[in-house]
């Protein structure tokens, strides 16, 4: 019973994300729940990683703190400035939030679907909030590592300035929305309804306390993470469904080559030859990806590089790969 | 044996006949001829049966001839007559066949009658046998090598009366001499070729380099070896010596010298023996002493020298030697022991005669061996027995017993075929055979007969009567195969007997009928005819070449008496095996000593280099040189030449008894002496000066061998450490600033100047070094290192690191280039592959073999292997160098801005757009200076116009000015911040000030003591304690926790020292200035102390100044007497 509860924790927020990374076919529970236990196993090593290099960097009371999150993916640019955005923006909501609430307008639901549109999408689903928040002064989510660290004095953020290298990591953002607009071109206001619905899809929005115990704070680290964690992760879980949907569907895309080029089986074979009817099932409701095709997937994502192994050359230790974070 | 052996004597038997028949004028188209010639040892003799087919072939086959005689002449003399006179015989033969029977008959005869009387010194004129050999005519020397030479040439008038001259001891010298010569001559055949491979040996010690991995072996065969030598030994003297003794009658029954194996047969020797032995009470020797002392006197003798039984030193010096050559063999380790039942519990059930080395040298040394065969047959039977037992073809013991049995067939023609007898009985023979002179064949026959099968035949008869016969035996022997080698011996004896019962048969008859015996294969034996005959062109081959081994032949000739061959090892290497492997066994033996248990043993004596050894390697490479610049030149030359370059050596070379060790140099590592590198050699000139070869090799290491070579890459980074150190300082003014902001006053040198100085690469000091090529100082390469990686540090942003963290980078830096390094090794080293097109080399040759890997393809697959990419590198340089530099510049122009930030409110807190409204405040000096001198800003940029130069003046403004404006504008921003929040009543009316004119206003109790105090105060209006400057106020008591006022006006220690001091200096001060002292003034001088007096002047009038402005700008009131400052007055502030 209790697995049972556990498995099905998120399978529609699972099915929502995959849904927006791509997957256009429902998900076999057991896909989904394949999926959960990845990213439950990525978000608890995650939190096992922050422990350890908090009491390394020798915080009181074993406190992770956001920079912690941030070393353990610093070495994927891309996914840190996506989630440099995420804060940003978040910062953004929060303090139009606050001007909203002495302004006494009830813009709070706007602001903070917007949010969780940040971490993937800023510009399609653009509403009012965004806007709002442009205006407001865009908060700096600095790095420990970042050039700013290098000196003792911190000098003001000029605001014009915009980081080159902001442009070049939003590249992998643009593609995706670039995706995702292609995807919704075609959409009745019904569909896209939906879409946006599941693009608000959160392992952790306004399910604090649920994933609190799924991730298994209390057990692993302090009980009461800080807010920004909280989303920190809740924007990483997204991103790890996500690329691991991506892979599994690139998976699946090859098999299907595969197959076709090979023969594949003879009745699907017969069924390619026949015309394609009028009343036909539409090629959307295709088959949906399979847990072996996640499977297939993690493998490939989890594969090491010679990097890793490099100090070991000439010797005769066995290389203990790290789990990877996705 | 004995059963082979029987029928194929009767075979002879019926073909004695056949010889005469086939004895034809062209004897030699015959097939016996044929053989014959090849049965004989000699080339020439295979050579001249070949010249009766083909005459050209002769032509040829003689020069080859006369060569390889003259090469064997060189390399030992014996042989040397040898070939020519065999050519000439088979021409001359038909002729002398009549005259070659006469001379067979004198020789014969008489030597049975003067056999009794020499016999005595046979043993000792070993070296007068030698001489012999030498000196007597080639006519004896003639027939002496070679059977047939006694039908030779040379008319045979000329022989004949020399043989008739002759002396019946002369005679009977010869003969008995013969057969040892005979054997002696393949003894020496072998030696020979033994020193010949070890010659070979020792050259290919220069070109081949041979591992130590057979040492243990060796090591451990030969310590087996020894064990067996003194196990045979105690068993040996367990048992007295009966056989031996009872030879010497003279022998007393103790322990005596006479029971000593040295053969107590020579006549003087015998009586001093025997006299000592009688009187040994007297002789204060041990036995063991004396026998040494005897056994040295006649060297000559051996140790098997027995008067009493004929033929027994002989046999028994070649048996031991030949047993000594086998158990040295590196095959022999198995057979040295007996089997054990242990290892092997069937063995004794199958085998029912156990034989082995060991047991064979017990025999040995009991004198239990009568004849050759007996000893031959107990080898035999030893690798019969293994053969036998291990049946498994793939046993690897077969292989072993077949090499030995191989090698015994090659030794086993060493030994001379000998029967012992004693002395009785032969001199009853001989007797015997005088008498029977005239006996018929027959009964000669049949009475030869019983004694061959019994115990086999009277060696030395034989020997003496067909003195071709005896010759050709040994070489028959050598023949291989111990059936035939024996039949060899039968016949030519029995011919030889028939010879002497018949007078009338000549020399070629008795030769063609040991011909005969050869030629037909007996029925029985275990070789066929065929592989014999292989064996032969072996020998043949051993023979010519003398310095070849003697296993090629045996090798190369494909010996196939069975399917299974024994080992075919690589020649060069068994030869270097076999003749190095005593010595290395006691090399490996010493090193064991030394190293036991894995450990230094330091009771052990230690290996030191000797004199000898050194010489030795001295030599040898002398000789190796030598080969080396004569490489083709001919091999008996260069002897000669190594010969006499080893001669003039040393004095002492020879006198220390030194043993010449067979291994090469590398064996002895000690005693090899290193070059003299030839800049370090004496060297004169023409005048007898020394030549400083310094100037030649020495040199200075080029500059910039440990620093970062000049490129692109390095530049942008130090481009981009400058600009952080830039950026540093600026960060350093600004924390200045904000400290300014912060406290209201500060001290001279509170700040230090942060002043960075660029970065520079401090090379090595210039090193003179004596080689080319890298200077490899490990500590230095990793200082170098180690200044590498501190730059990356400051590079990615620290400015300040742990040693420890620099060290273990370092360390981990290294590792990886290191394995770079290995890498890019391993893909360089890839073995080469043939390509389709050739490839010109860099000295003009061509060549189909390219690398694997180009240079690029190798450096890219290391740094794959080791986790970098180009991608990576070029995503390195591009973001973390190159982005990097803007980054910083972008921030050096945020903390630019940011700092002259933090400065505005200083400069314009009150000015007016322009600036100028910076001077209304009364402080001129401000005009004359820069303040920012001290944080090294050229605040108004005056240096840029140059007035500084101009003017010669140092616009130095005291920062204390700066810092007064900075915290003043700073507090009253803050302050504005707190303040406008908690003002809630308006500030009361000040008091007006106390002056002369309102003093009667007050009570009159206080009048007094204010007008007091405006007396002190010079007449002016007083001061409110409140509105004194911060630092002449009275601190302000303060409750302490507890609630009690303990005392008042409590001023700490170092305050109260403050105080003190100022006191003194106003007191010396009012001095100076005439009693123009009040405290403010005092303030204001003390405060410009280190400026220009000047502006002290010109402070005298800043308290009314300030005065007068202090109602328009209350924030810079207290600003201009900042001077003292304590801090209670900053907590009051």
């Amino acid at each position: 019973m209790a697995d049972k509860d556990k498995a099905a924790k998120y399978r529609t927020e699972i099915q929502q994300m995959m849904f927006v990374s791509g997957e256009t076919g429902e998900p076999s529970a057991e896909t989904t729940t394949l999926i959960e236990s990845i990213v439950q196993d990525q978000v608890q090593y995650m939190l096992r990683e922050c422990t350890a290099l908090a009491t390394r960097r020798g915080s009181r009371s074993v406190t992770i703190s956001t920079d912690d999150l941030m070393m353990l993916i610093r070495h994927d640019r891309a996914k840190i400035s996506r989630l440099r955005h995420f804060l940003q923006w978040k910062d953004v909501r929060r303090s139009v939030k606050d001007s909203d609430d002495k302004g006494g307008e009830a813009g709070a639901d706007v602001a903070a679907g917007d949010a969780d549109l940040a971490a993937g999408v800023v510009g399609a689903g653009s509403g009012p909030g965004p806007e709002a928040g442009k205006k407001a002064k865009r908060a700096k989510v600095d790095l420990v590592w970042e050039v700013q660290s290098f000196f003792n004095e911190v000098a003001p953020q000029k605001d014009d300035v915009e980081d080159e290298e902001e442009e070049e990591m939003n590249y992998a953002t643009l593609q995706r929305l670039k995706n995702a607009d292609e995807r919704t071109k075609n959409m009745t206001r019904e569909e896209y309804v939906h879409w946006s619905d599941c693009r608000q899809a959160s392992f952790t929005y306004r399910k604090g306390k649920r994933f609190r115990e799924w991730a298994g704070f209390g057990l692993i680290t302090e009980a009461k993470p800080s807010d920004d964690i909280i989303d920190i992760l809740g924007f990483l879980t997204f991103e790890i469904v996500q690329t691991l949907t991506e892979e599994a569907l690139r998976v699946k895309d090859a098999e299907d080559l595969y197959k076709k080029t090979s023969g594949g089986e003879p009745q699907n074979r017969l069924k390619r030859k026949r015309e394609r009817g009028l009343f036909d099932p539409p090629e959307e409701a295709r088959e949906p990806v399979q847990p072996s095709h996640v499977q297939e997937a993690y493998r490939r994502l989890q594969r090491g590089n010679s990097k890793e192994r490099a100090m070991l050359n000439f010797t005769r230790n066995i290389h203990r790969a790290h789990l990877k974070l996705i | 044996m004995p059963t082979l052996e029987r029928p194929y004597h009767a075979r002879i038997h019926a073909q004695l006949p056949n010889p005469l028949r086939l004895r034809t004028p062209n004897p030699a188209l015959s097939d016996e001829a044929m053989s014959n010639g090849s049965n004989n040892n000699n080339l020439g003799e295979g050579a001249d049966a070949m010249a009766e087919e083909d005459p050209r072939a002769v032509l040829f086959r003689d020069h080859y001839a006369r060569t390889e005689a003259r090469l064997l002449a060189l390399l030992g003399e014996g042989n040397m007559p040898n070939s020519p006179d065999a050519i000439d015989m088979e021409t001359s033969q038909p002729a002398n066949i009549p005259s070659k029977a006469h001379d067979a008959r004198p020789t014969a005869t008489p030597k049975k009658p003067a056999r009794t009387i020499d016999e005595d010194d046979y043993g000792d004129d070993e070296d007068g046998e030698e001489e012999d050999d030498t000196q007597t005519s080639p006519l004896l020397s003639k027939s002496a090598a070679n059977g047939i030479a006694a039908t030779t040439i040379d008319a045979p008038s000329l022989r004949i009366p020399s043989l008739s001259n002759r002396s019946a001891m002369d005679r009977t010298s010869t003969p008995s001499s013969e057969p040892v010569k005979s054997s002696d001559d393949v003894r020496k055949k072998l030696q020979q070729d033994k020193t010949a491979a070890e010659e070979a040996a020792k050259r290919s010690f220069h070109t081949l380099f041979y591992t130590l991995e057979n040492d243990r072996d060796a090591m451990l065969e030969q310590q087996k070896l020894d064990e067996l030598d003194r196990q045979v030994e105690t068993e040996m003297s367990g048992q007295p010596i009966n056989v031996q003794s009872s030879g010497t009658p003279a022998a007393p029954q103790q322990g005596s010298l006479s029971t000593t194996n040295l053969g107590a047969s020579s006549l003087t020797l015998k009586h001093l023996i025997s006299r000592i032995d009688a009187q040994r009470d007297k002789v204060h020797a041990s036995d063991a002493q004396l026998r040494s002392l005897i056994s040295e006197v006649r060297k000559n003798r051996s140790k098997w020298a027995n008067e009493e039984r004929v033929g027994q030193e002989e046999l028994y010096e070649s048996m031991e030697k030949v047993l000594m050559e086998l158990k040295a063999g590196e095959h022999a380790h198995p057979f040295l022991q007996r089997v054990n039942k242990r290892e092997a519990p069937d063995y004794y059930s199958v085998i029912k005669q156990p034989m082995d080395i060991g047991t064979m040298m017990k025999k040995l040394k009991q004198l239990q061996y009568k004849s050759k065969k007996d000893f031959v047959d107990d080898l035999m039977l030893i690798w019969s027995n293994c053969l036998r037992y291990n049946a498994d073809p793939s046993h690897f013991l077969r292989k072993k017993a077949l090499y030995m049995r191989k090698e015994t067939e090659k030794l086993v023609p060493l030994i001379p075929e000998i029967t012992i007898r004693d002395r009785a009985e032969v001199e009853a023979e001989e007797r015997r055979m005088r008498n029977g002179d005239v006996d018929a064949d027959g009964a000669e026959d049949s009475e030869d007969e019983p004694i061959m099968a019994s115990r086999g035949r009277k060696a030395p008869s034989k020997g003496s009567k067909g003195s071709g016969n005896a010759r050709k035996a040994p070489p028959a022997g050598s023949e291989g195969t111990p059936g035939p080698e024996i039949k060899a011996g039968a016949p030519s004896l029995n011919s030889a007997v028939s010879n002497l019962k018949n007078e009338f048969l000549r020399a070629d008859s008795e030769m063609e009928g040991s011909v005969n015996g050869f030629s037909t294969p007996p029925p029985g034996t275990l070789t066929p005819l065929g592989p014999n005959g292989l064996f032969r062109s072996g020998a043949h081959g051993s023979q010519a070449d003398l310095s070849e081994v003697d296993g090629t032949g045996a090798s190369v000739s494909g010996f196939t008496l069975e399917s299974e061959d024994a080992e075919h090892d690589d020649l060069e290497y068994k030869t270097w095996k076999q003749v190095t492997k005593k010595d290395r066994a006691l090399i490996a033996a010493e090193r064991n000593r030394l190293f036991r248990d894995d450990g230094l043993n330091l009771d052990e004596p230690a290996i030191l280099r000797t004199r000898a050894g050194m010489r030795r390697w001295l030599r040898h490479r002398k000789q190796a040189l030598e080969e080396y610049s004569n490489d083709s030149a001919a091999t008996t030359i260069d002897g000669k030449e190594t010969l006499q370059a080893t001669a003039g050596e040393t004095l002492a070379e020879g006198m220390e008894g030194e043993e010449e060790r067979q291994i090469p140099d590398y064996y002895d590592p000690v005693c090899s002496i290193p070059d003299i590198n030839e800049r370090l050699q004496w060297v004169e000139d023409s005048e007898g000066q020394v030549i400083q070869q310094v100037e030649e090799y020495m040199r200075i290491v080029p500059s910039g061998q440990f620093t970062a070579p000049e490129s692109a890459l390095a530049k942008k980074v130090e481009a981009n450490m400058r600009q952080m150190q830039e950026t540093r300082k600026i960060c350093a003014k600004i924390g200045i600033v904000k400290q300014m902001q912060l406290q209201s006053q500060m001290y001279q040198n509170q700040f230090q100047k942060y002043d960075p100085q660029p970065f520079i690469e401090a090379d090595i000091e210039p090193v003179v070094v004596s080689e080319d090529g890298a200077v490899m100082a490990p500590y230095v390469c990793r200082a170098a290192l180690q200044r590498s990686v501190g730059k990356i540090f400051y590079h990615a942003g620290f400015e300040e690191f742990q040693p420890s963290a620099l060290e273990s980078i370092t360390d981990i830096a290294g590792q990886f280039f290191q394995n770079l390094a290995r890498s890019v090794g391993v893909y360089r080293e890839v073995p080469k592959m043939k390509s389709d097109t050739p490839v010109a080399l860099p000295n003009g040759n061509t060549t189909t073999w390219v690398p694997r890997f180009s240079q690029e393809e190798a450096t890219l697959h290391a740094l794959s292997a080791n986790g970098v990419d180009l991608e990576t590198l070029d995503a390195y340089v591009k973001d973390d160098i190159e982005r990097l530099g803007t980054k910083l510049a972008g921030m050096h122009d945020r903390m630019r801005s940011h700092y002259a930030e933090l400065l505005r409110p200083a400069l314009d807190g009150n000015a007016g757009a322009d600036g100028a409204g910076a001077f209304n405040d009364g402080s001129e000096q401000f005009v004359g200076g820069d303040f920012a001198e001290d944080i090294g800003e050229d605040f108004f940029g005056f240096r840029e116009l140059g007035l500084d130069k101009e003017f010669g003046v140092t616009f130095s403004v005291p920062l204390h000015l700066l810092q007064n404006r900075m915290h003043n504008a700073y507090a009253a921003q803050n302050t504005s911040n707190v303040t406008t929040t908690g003002v809630l009543m308006e500030e009361p009316e000040k008091f007006e000030p106390v002056t002369l004119q309102s003093v009667p206003n007050q009570i009159g109790l206080v009048q007094e003591w204010l007008l007091a105090k405006l007396h002190d105060n010079s007449n002016e209006a007083l001061v409110e304690d409140d509105e004194l400057p911060i630092k002449q106020r009275f601190p302000k008591p303060r409750l302490p926790p507890t609630g009690k006022i303990s005392s008042p006006r409590k001023r700490p220690l170092r305050e109260q020292q403050q105080m003190a001091r100022k006191k003194r200096k106003l007191d010396e001060e009012k001095e100076d200035n005439a009693g123009n002292g009040n405290g403010a003034n005092a303030n204001g001088s003390s405060n410009s102390k280190g400026i220009l007096k000047p502006i002290g002047k010109l402070k005298l009038d800043m308290p009314a100044q300030k005065e007068n402005q202090n109602v328009t700008e209350p924030e810079k009131d207290d600003g201009s007497a900042v001077g003292m400052i304590s801090p209670e007055s900053i907590l009051a502030a």
